[in-house]
């Protein structure tokens, strides 16, 4: 689910980039450090123009400044039983892997239908049911997430294609 | 299935009150399974101020760590539990926890790291396998595990397959990232045009080693490797299993398998391997690695695993080695100079200087500033830093890893920079116009090109000739054989499991399927032991110094291919290994036994990788004749090599003989022994010298060798004078004496004497050398020997003195 969240971050600047850009450099820095980061919570999606940055304070010993920026993000937090869209990245006799954004998703052999089975002499190796439900390797799929934990900048998911209207999306 | 046990930190003894639950009944997680009390003395005080111990009786709960169904109770009201670890229930669990992924059950989604008051394991412990190639994350049961790979073996079995284990680096590729050879591709006019117009190259986006931008990775296929994954495909089912990063094998695979039929996704990189210092199977197949093969250019990450079969490195450009093998343990030794080792017909003597051409000067001229890279460029490399060995955690040094990140810094820049190829080929060229001026040279080189006419002299540095794939494959395509013949034949005789079964004897369908199921570890080692049995081989000028020879790569490597290594000449040895360029005192003592075969390295390359005792006569090392023969007359400078083709006809006409004798010498290995050893207490001394003197000699400067070398020779030509005159007495004698005396020892084990076996296994016999060839030989040798032998006897040593003794013993004995 997407969230408007405030955040703050403090970021240090090196001296040779005090001067009258400086807050295009601290802009920049925060959009490639925090843009796409994963807090382990949370994924930092966009983020939004309008931020505020505080005054710098030189560190002492270092001579770097330090400047703690408020600004506003959009961000993605998968929760539990949330219906997402991905894309298989991995086909495996387990099961298969999934790309949520951000987020790798596991479907094991226990969270795929019954009918649909694995072929591993199929290139590449795919979960089929012989009919129109094909996954491998790319197949666009929606699965609904079963279990979620996160560590410290990562998060893991277990996925299930098991219920009404889950599986490879047709397009 | 899960069984309950009595957990420590209860007040045993416990007496359980009431059971909560029926057999059968569903029980959740921390709900109550049984009431119990427990006696305890505690310490009461009334209100009068006396204190006492009571014995009190407190109840409690007993809660159940686990969900499911109660299969079966180990305890009824009123039993005592007397201590913890006792069985009290045992429960079926919905979900056992079999697979796991970053640790969260991937059946049902629960999270395996909680731990609470009720725990008595861990829930991650219960899957700890890695099987899969391309995540770490994803983690089996062992009883998963087992279940996967029977899967994976009836499917095997059923499409006649077995499991390749395909190593990149220098086994079916070589790299490098020196951009002469872009350079070259675009260059048609460039000797080295051919040998490079189908590299391929590739850059890594997450590359930013040395600080080197954009750098380009150059890739060689080793010759027909489309050809070789095609036939192989249908025999073998392939993985890549490189030591590698992920992003560099990807960019690999996708060379050589574009359309990913061979390999799919079956590719293990450093990235996953846990560790990176060695290879192991056991991270593909935990429990069961019968129908495994491994093709890889090192043994030594393998440490020597029984399903390995070692191929030919590739080295296609010359000297920049292995890039992955960075942060592998160091290469054991440096390879000795085999400039054309997988060329099926060595070049002949006057071939090969001109060859040489294009091999040696460049390294041993253009020789400091490019040799050194090489040398290094094996051990530090160029791919992705120590960043991700240290998330791996493997616990290594940090200062350690620095030195290798650094060193391997150092080679990338020189790689780029310097660009020893390039050096090497300008050096090429200036040579070939050398020698235009000089001559006009044939053109005999078959690995060379000669792309335009006025290129004609011009050599090219890379040589695109390299069939180690058709070796490889022989050797697969044999194993496969082997392995499903074997395997046939097993399954033809069910019958035994069936009466097995009739007699009552247990499960004996499934023992049929495992029996039947040969197990390559051991039918390898088996086909390869028959390659090389029966002989016994003495390094010599091939391992450095200081290194311990029965551990070297080279001793293990020649021993998988059942042959004995020693570390000194003896009557058992029958082949040399020896270097061409130096003669050493091993050499000149093996010289003097013409069966002994004195080859050069090449010899052991061929036999191991074609795995086949490869004909000697091509590989063994021109020896003055001097020196077989042993004339002390004869000057040591004028060492010039003379076309030895009396002593390759010996050679190869004495194999037969050779073969039926090292039976005999089995049977009378141990007493001979004994009686060795007793009677070459002084002959051992002279060998250890002598050795030392010759290990000193490899390295100590060229005018002291040639001293020692006159020394030696002195010393070795005289123990020859006696050579020659022990064989001058027996030859002398008539040949159907020699035979009868032959025989005659052969039926008396040779007891009595020494020399016997040496003597009949060493001279060649009439029966198959003819009578008069072998003497005539023989007799030149005497003819040479006979003069100096009287005042060089003092010299002598004590072995020889006894042989001689001996035999002049048994020879009046047989008179």
């Amino acid at each position: 689910m997407f969230f408007l969240k405030e955040l703050e971050k403090t970021i240090q600047l090196h001296p040779s980039y005090f001067g009258p850009l400086i807050r295009s450099h601290i802009h920049r820095e925060l959009l490639t450090k925090e843009e796409g980061s994963s807090t382990g919570k949370f994924t930092i999606v966009c983020v939004l123009d309008s931020f505020d940055i505080s005054d710098g304070q030189v560190i002492p010993g270092s001579g770097a400044a330090e400047y703690t920026v408020h600004y506003k993000a959009i961000v993605w937090r998968p929760y539990k039983g949330e219906v997402m869209d991905g894309v298989v990245t991995s086909v495996m006799r387990a099961g298969f892997f999934v790309d949520c954004g951000s987020l790798q998703a596991f479907v094991g052999r226990a969270m795929i239908p019954s009918d649909i089975h694995f072929d591993g002499n199929a290139t590449p190796p795919q979960w089929t049911d012989n009919g129109d439900q094909i996954v491998e390797k790319g197949t666009s799929i929606r699965i609904k997430i079963k279990g979620l934990r996160s560590e410290v900048d990562k998060m893991y998911a277990i996925g299930t294609m098991k219920e009404d209207y889950l599986g490879p999306l047709q397009n | 299935m899960k069984t309950i046990r009595s957990p420590p930190g209860l007040h045993y003894p416990i007496t359980v009150v009431e059971l909560a639950k029926k057999l059968g009944d569903e029980i959740a997680r921390s709900s109550p399974l049984f009431n119990y009390y427990y006696m305890t003395t505690v310490t009461e005080g009334d209100k009068y101020g006396d204190v006492k111990e009571v014995e009190k009786k407190f109840p409690a709960r007993f809660d159940a760590s686990a969900d499911g169904i109660i299969t079966q109770w180990f305890i009824k009201n009123g039993s005592v539990i007397q201590r913890a670890g006792v069985n009290l229930v045992e429960i079926d669990e919905p979900c056992e926890h079999e697979v796991q992924f970053g640790s969260l059950c991937a059946n049902c989604g629960k999270d395996m790291t909680e731990v609470d008051y009720l725990t008595d394991e861990r829930n991650v412990d219960r899957a700890t396998i890695n099987m899969t190639h391309d995540n770490v994350s994803l983690l089996v049961s062992q009883r998963e595990a087992v279940r996967a790979e029977e899967d994976a073996k009836k499917r095997l079995l059923a499409a006649k397959k077995l499991s390749l284990i395909v190593d990149l680096d220098q086994t079916v590729i070589h790299t490098t990232c020196e951009r002469t050879i872009a350079e070259w591709k675009d260059d048609p006019e460039n000797p080295n045009y051919d040998a490079v117009k189908d590299v391929q190259s590739f850059q890594l986006a997450d590359d930013n080693v040395s600080n080197v931008a954009a750098n380009s990775y150059y890739v060689k296929m080793r010759p027909g490797l489309k050809d070789f994954f095609d036939r192989l495909s249908t025999m073998y089912e392939m993985h890549v299993y490189t030591m590698a990063t992920r992003a560099y094998a990807q960019a690999v695979a996708e060379i050589i398998d574009p359309d990913r039929k061979y390999f799919g996704d079956r590719i293990l990189s450093r990235d996953e391997n846990y560790t990176d210092k060695l290879k192991s199977l056991n991270r593909l197949f935990p429990t069961n690695t019968d129908m495994a093969v491994i093709i890889d250019d090192r043994a030594d990450v393998w440490h020597y695993s029984d399903n390995l079969v070692r191929v030919p490195v590739f080295n296609f450009f010359p000297g920049a080695g292995d890039i992955n093998a960075s942060f592998l343990p160091k290469q054991q030794e440096l390879v000795t100079p085999t400039p054309k080792k997988t060329l099926p017909e060595p070049t002949p003597a006057t071939d090969k200087a001109a060859d040489e051409g294009d091999g040696v000067p460049p390294i041993s001229v253009a020789g400091n500033p490019a040799e050194t890279v090489l040398t290094d460029s094996t051990n530090g490399a160029l791919t992705d830093l120590g960043q991700q060995l240290l998330s791996m955690g493997s616990g290594d040094d940090p200062e350690v890893l620095e030195q290798q990140v650094k060193e391997q810094e150092k080679v990338i820049i020189s790689q780029q920079t310097e660009r020893p190829l390039l050096q090497k080929q300008l050096l090429l060229d200036q040579e070939d116009e050398m020698t235009e001026e000089s001559e006009d040279p044939e053109e005999t080189e078959n690995g060379d090109t000669h792309v335009l006419e006025h290129h004609k002299h011009r050599h090219s540095l890379l040589h695109d000739d390299d069939r180690g794939l058709d070796l490889i494959e022989a050797n697969l395509r044999r194993v496969h054989r082997a392995f499903y013949d074997e395997y046939q034949r097993k399954k033809a005789v069910p019958q035994g499991g069936r009466i097995a079964e009739l007699k009552g004897e247990k499960s004996p369908k499934k023992r049929a399927l495992e029996d039947s199921v040969p197990d390559v570890g051991k039918l390898m080692p088996r086909i390869k032991r028959e390659v090389l049995g029966g002989s016994t081989i003495v390094f010599s000028g091939i391992i450095p110094l200081g290194m311990d020879v029965e551990n070297s790569d080279f001793a293990l490597w020649i021993r998988s291919f059942g042959a004995q290594v020693a570390l000194n000449v003896t009557r058992q040895t029958t082949h040399v290994i020896a270097n061409p360029d130096r003669k050493t005192t091993k050499v000149k003592r093996a010289a003097r036994h013409p069966h002994i075969k004195i080859v050069n390295a090449e010899w052991m390359f061929q036999c191991c990788t074609r795995w086949e005792h490869v004909d000697e006569t091509p590989y063994l090392i021109e020896l003055d004749p001097t020196e077989r023969s042993g004339s002390p007359l004869e000057d040591l400078e004028d060492d010039e090599v003379v076309g030895t083709a009396d002593e390759e006809g010996e050679g190869a006409a004495e194999s037969p003989v050779e073969l039926d004798l090292s039976d005999d010498k089995w049977q009378s290995m141990g007493d001979e022994f004994q009686e060795f050893m007793d009677e070459s207490d002084d002959t051992e001394g002279d060998n250890s010298n002598s050795d030392s003197e010759s290990n000193r000699s490899d390295v100590s400067a060229q005018t002291e060798s040639k001293r020692n070398k006159r020394k030696r020779k002195r010393v070795t030509s005289s123990a020859d004078v006696s050579e020659g005159d022990d064989s001058d007495t027996s030859v002398n004698s008539t040949s159907r004496l020699q035979r009868r005396k032959k025989r005659t020892m052969e039926r008396v084990t040779s007891l009595t004497n020494v020399v016997s076996a040496d003597k009949s296994s060493g001279l060649p016999s009439p029966e198959t050398t003819g009578p008069e060839e072998g003497q005539g030989d023989e007799d030149n040798k005497g003819a040479d020997a006979v003069g100096p032998a009287a005042d060089e006897s003092d010299v002598d040593d004590g072995l020889e003195a006894e042989m001689m003794a001996e035999f002049e013993k048994s020879d009046s004995e047989e008179a």
